[in-house]
């Protein structure tokens, strides 16, 4: 299954939607049958803020674990947040 | 040819503030109006707008440290509205030539830092709510207040042993927690403070006395004490 970031908005900053995002997703994410993965697309997103992130991919990575997959971008947010997020984390996300 | 005159109800409109704002503001100095000879009604000049609104970083620091007025064009009451006009803020540094890849890390460091306001201090205000949150991108200036509790007051619930703002400060931008328990990681700052070491982005920030100085190529992060105790927290950002 494919999602992309962009359906939750295309300046994802606060915790607190951040937040609100994980929660609106948990029916998508009840669909995904065991053994599929979940990859998350970031084109179309502008910025990306490791608060936003933290509240919806670092329970993801929890989660899902091998089964999170992220799509590469160029977006320079994107890398830093993805970046700090390992660090906070002390996980590695897997990369396509 | 003669320069239009803005009435006092259309520089009100500019400014977000009140006629009544405006009037003290004349009668202090602060702001000083034109009056027609023989006449009382209150004229600006476009151009005296212009300047008077150019000052955000005097603004911020009059907000957070003497509670002054400021223009409501720049006050943010809720996260939502921070959100609004951040985006807005986005479009503009995406169109800025050169600004093209970098506009994202920009927005990233006044989001995390404006969140962090609203975060840190819902339902503890200590009494006006909300940041000020002013720009220009032209100049390559951002400015972000607010008048909440603080680095080390906000740290001090998961680090008792904190004492000082400098250390409190120190914390906040270099090690993994949050003040917001149970919630365990906060990691904004941290991105904050690489973002700008690695990029042309300069940081000032402040929190009690604690102040932090992230300027030029050979930028170092280093907390200091400052001269002011300031109320919140107040950063600029330049670029």
């Amino acid at each position: 299954m494919k999602v992309k970031l962009e359906k939750f908005g295309t300046t994802l900053i606060s915790r607190e939607l951040g937040s609100e995002a994980f929660k609106a997703f948990q029916s998508t994410l009840l669909e995904l049958p065991p053994n599929e993965e979940l990859e998350i697309d970031f084109s179309g997103v502008l910025t990306l803020s490791p608060s936003w992130a933290d509240e919806f991919l670092s329970p993801l990575l929890e989660r899902l674990d091998e089964r999170l997959i992220l799509l590469p971008s160029d977006n320079l947010s994107v890398q830093a947040t993805l970046k700090i997020l390992q660090e906070a984390n002390k996980r590695q996300f897997k990369f396509r | 040819m003669e320069e239009k005159l803005l009435k006092i109800s259309e520089a009100a409109e500019i400014l977000g503030v009140s006629i009544d704002t405006l009037r003290r503001w004349d009668e202090s100095g602060k702001l000083t109006a034109i009056k027609k000879e023989g006449g009382t009604h209150r004229y600006y000049r476009g151009k005296d707008i212009e300047i008077f609104a150019s000052n955000l970083l005097k603004f911020a620091s009059d907000w957070i440290s003497q509670g002054a007025e400021f223009p409501g064009t720049f006050y943010c009451p809720t996260s939502s509205a921070f959100q609004g006009r951040l985006v807005k803020m986005e479009r503009m540094l995406m169109e800025k030539p050169g600004f093209e890849k970098l506009y994202s890390l920009i927005v990233l460091v006044a989001g995390e830092i404006g969140d962090n306001s609203f975060a840190h201090n819902l339902g503890k205000w200590p009494d006006t709510p909300g940041i000020f949150f002013g720009y220009d991108i032209q100049k390559g200036i951002i400015v972000l207040a607010d008048r909440g509790l603080g680095i080390l007051e906000t740290l001090r619930r998961v680090r008792p042993d904190l004492s000082t703002h400098v250390k409190a400060v120190e914390v906040a931008f270099t090690e993994f927690l949050s003040g917001r328990a149970p919630e365990k990681r906060g990691n904004g700052l941290k991105l904050v403070r690489e973002v700008v070491l690695a990029n042309p982005i300069d940081l000032f920030f402040t929190s009690g006395d604690a102040e932090v100085h992230l300027k030029g190529d050979d930028k170092s992060f280093r907390v200091t004490r400052g001269p002011n105790v300031v109320r919140g927290c107040m950063a600029k950002i330049n670029f």
